[in-house]
């Protein structure tokens, strides 16, 4: 086990370089000098070629990557072109509102998923079966941005039942929870179909396997066989589906935070690079990835801790 | 691929999937048919749009500004600044189209020599899968916020991120069903013929795969389009005044509480055009391999 971690830590590190390094290229590529952004306006060329020696910017490309990883490894990101406001500190100020609006869509959703999944696989081919499949085609063709705009629409704007711009507070008070609501449905209910059809295909898979068959023979009640033998071993592929489909998840909260105004990395993101400050772009782009680099790095380790079979291979 | 084994023993190998066989057993489905149908009534609206408009792209006229569907003589209204709600769906849809079907063409043939390069030089093979799951470990709204970084906001953007998040998936579904079919006695023989491996790769192996890569094809477009369309209506892909469903749905958002139309028409043309190719993918997989029906 141990040894698979490291070898997955290990493999890792070429990602990581491989993303920092394009990260680090994408600032060689955008047509602003970052030199004559810092000096101001009104700065001489004497300022501004000052200014460039100073942030190494004279040095050629592999020393200024040293530079690069040096001032990341401080935390140091750059500074907003826009307000210049360090790009860390924004960051730290959206990477919570993001977590808690993947968490709370994953928190209602993945438990629906895999009931309506579990549901359909077990009464194979009847017309629940046909329901769920049909739900979960069609919900998987679904916009995010439209299911989004149909709640503002209904249960913002017509029954005025729930905020649908920004974030009211912290989770733990009301307005927090109210205003976190219907993001959290949004980006959950696209994520419903997903895991219902993976659950379903799972679940199918285990059914007819001899152990639930023995555990049918042995007269155990139906209830006991589908939740501990035939959901539990489903569960295996159905966790690391759900691991690979957190890219689809970041994916939908990009959109579900511009949707709602939700002050999110996404939101972000999307925010910097269309006002091309770069920086902040940058600093976004680069802490997204590594989020992916380590929730592909979980999910590995999670699978093989999860079966056994899977270790030593 | 056991079956196509003994019909294409003979050097004359290429079997399209869309053989009559297919097609009919496609069309027995009846929500195979429709969707079919539907693809190909809104393929026709686009590549028909300059005829079926009613007005010009941009014509706009301010003051028909937000007309309400089901007006005479705009059956759908019209947007925030006056235009015919039909003429910039028959648009959106042609932009819409063109962005997935450009995309889903790039990403899909790298992706396909890339995987049948896997299959058949089994030196690169590591390394080429490698670099694939490394593409394959980041999501498609990455790519496009960091080609869009660079590049700056178009619909070429997209393009272009879409098609880098298509190539490892079709590098892996290729090289899959290619290596299963390098195991069979046809490619020895052929080969045994003293054969170039390019004539190999393009006389035997690549039509033996066909059938899995035009089920991920069309599977892909239906996700391709979604993707798209969001990014599109982050403001990612096409500005304005250029009429694109994902972009529409988002000028939409303006006017969500006093003309919704606006938003949710686009919506709801995304949404035919994705389960349309969901369904149509589906059936297409059942109707070339049942096995692979869950």
């Amino acid at each position: 086990m141990l040894r698979h971690v490291l070898q997955r830590l290990l493999m890792a590190v070429p990602v990581l370089f491989g993303v920092l390094l394009i990260g680090f290229l994408l600032m060689q590529v955008v047509p602003t000098d970052p030199a004559t952004v810092r000096a101001g306006p009104t700065a001489t060329a004497d300022v501004i070629a000052q200014i460039r020696k100073d942030m190494g910017l004279d040095q050629p490309l592999y020393v200024q990557f040293g530079l690069y990883m040096w001032r990341l490894l401080q935390g140091d990101l750059g500074v907003s072109i826009i307000n210049n406001v360090p790009v860390t500190q924004e960051l730290g100020a959206t990477i919570g509102p993001t977590l808690e609006l993947m968490f709370a869509s994953l928190f209602w959703s993945i438990p629906i998923g895999i009931a309506l999944g579990t549901i359909a696989a077990y009464w194979r081919g009847s017309l629940l079966d046909r329901c769920v499949t049909a739900l979960s085609v069609a919900g998987g063709s679904v916009p995010v941005f439209f299911l989004g705009l149909m709640l503002i629409w209904f249960v913002g704007f017509q029954w005025q039942w729930l905020p649908f711009t920004g974030r009211g507070g912290p989770l733990w008070s009301v307005d927090g929870w109210r205003s976190l609501a219907l993001p959290a449905l949004t980006l959950g209910g696209t994520f419903i179909a997903p895991v219902a059809r993976m659950t379903r295909t799972a679940v199918l898979e285990v059914m007819g396997a001899e152990h639930v068959r023995t555990a049918r023979a042995k007269g155990l009640g139906e209830y006991a066989v589908v939740l501990h033998h035939a959901l539990r071993n489903a569960m295996i592929p159905v966790v690391t589906l759900i691991g690979l489909q957190i890219g689809f998840l970041l994916g939908g909260a990009v959109v579900t935070e511009t949707v709602f105004s939700w002050p999110g990395v996404g939101r972000l993101a999307v925010g910097a690079i269309l006002s091309s400050d770069f920086p902040m772009a940058q600093g976004t782009i680069l802490v997204l990835s590594l989020g992916f680099i380590v929730v592909n790095l979980v999910v590995d380790i999670l699978y093989v801790a999860l079966d056994p079979r899977m270790r030593g291979h | 691929m056991a079956e196509a084994s003994t019909a294409v023993a003979t050097p004359v190998a290429p079997s399209m999937p869309k053989r009559p066989g297919t097609l009919k057993r496609l069309l027995r489905e009846p929500i195979a048919a429709i969707a079919l149908l539907v693809v190909v009534i809104l393929v026709l609206a686009a590549l028909l749009a300059p005829w079926l408009s009613p007005t010009g792209p941009y014509d706009n006229d301010l003051s028909v500004s937000l007309t309400v569907p089901g007006t005479p003589g705009m059956m759908l209204g019209a947007d925030g600044q006056g235009r015919n709600m039909i003429t910039r769906l028959l648009y959106g849809l042609r932009s819409t189209l063109l962005m997935g079907v450009a995309s889903v063409l790039l990403g899909g043939t790298v992706g396909a020599l890339v995987g049948f390069a896997a299959a058949f030089y089994r030196r690169v093979d590591g390394l080429l899968m490698r670099i694939m799951d490394m593409l394959l470990s980041f999501p498609a709204i990455l790519f496009g916020l960091a080609i869009a970084a660079i590049m700056g906001p178009g619909i070429f953007t997209i393009i272009l991120a879409l098609s880098i998040a298509t190539v490892p998936l079709m590098a892996r579904i290729v090289r899959g069903s290619a290596l299963v079919v390098m195991r069979q006695d046809y490619i020895e023989a052929a080969r045994a013929t003293g054969m170039s491996d390019a004539r190999l790769i393009m006389r035997h192996l690549a039509p033996n795969c066909l059938s899995p890569l035009f089920v991920f094809a069309t599977l892909r477009f239906g996700q391709v389009i979604l993707l798209g369309s969001a990014l599109s209506f982050l403001g990612l892909g096409a500005q304005a005044p250029t009429a694109e469903l994902g972009a529409m749905a988002s000028e939409g958002r303006d006017f969500l509480f006093f003309a919704p139309h606006i938003a949710v028409i686009p919506c709801l043309v995304i949404f035919t055009i994705v389960l349309a190719f969901n369904l149509l993918g589906d059936a297409l997989r059942d109707a070339l391999d049942p096995r692979l029906r869950v």
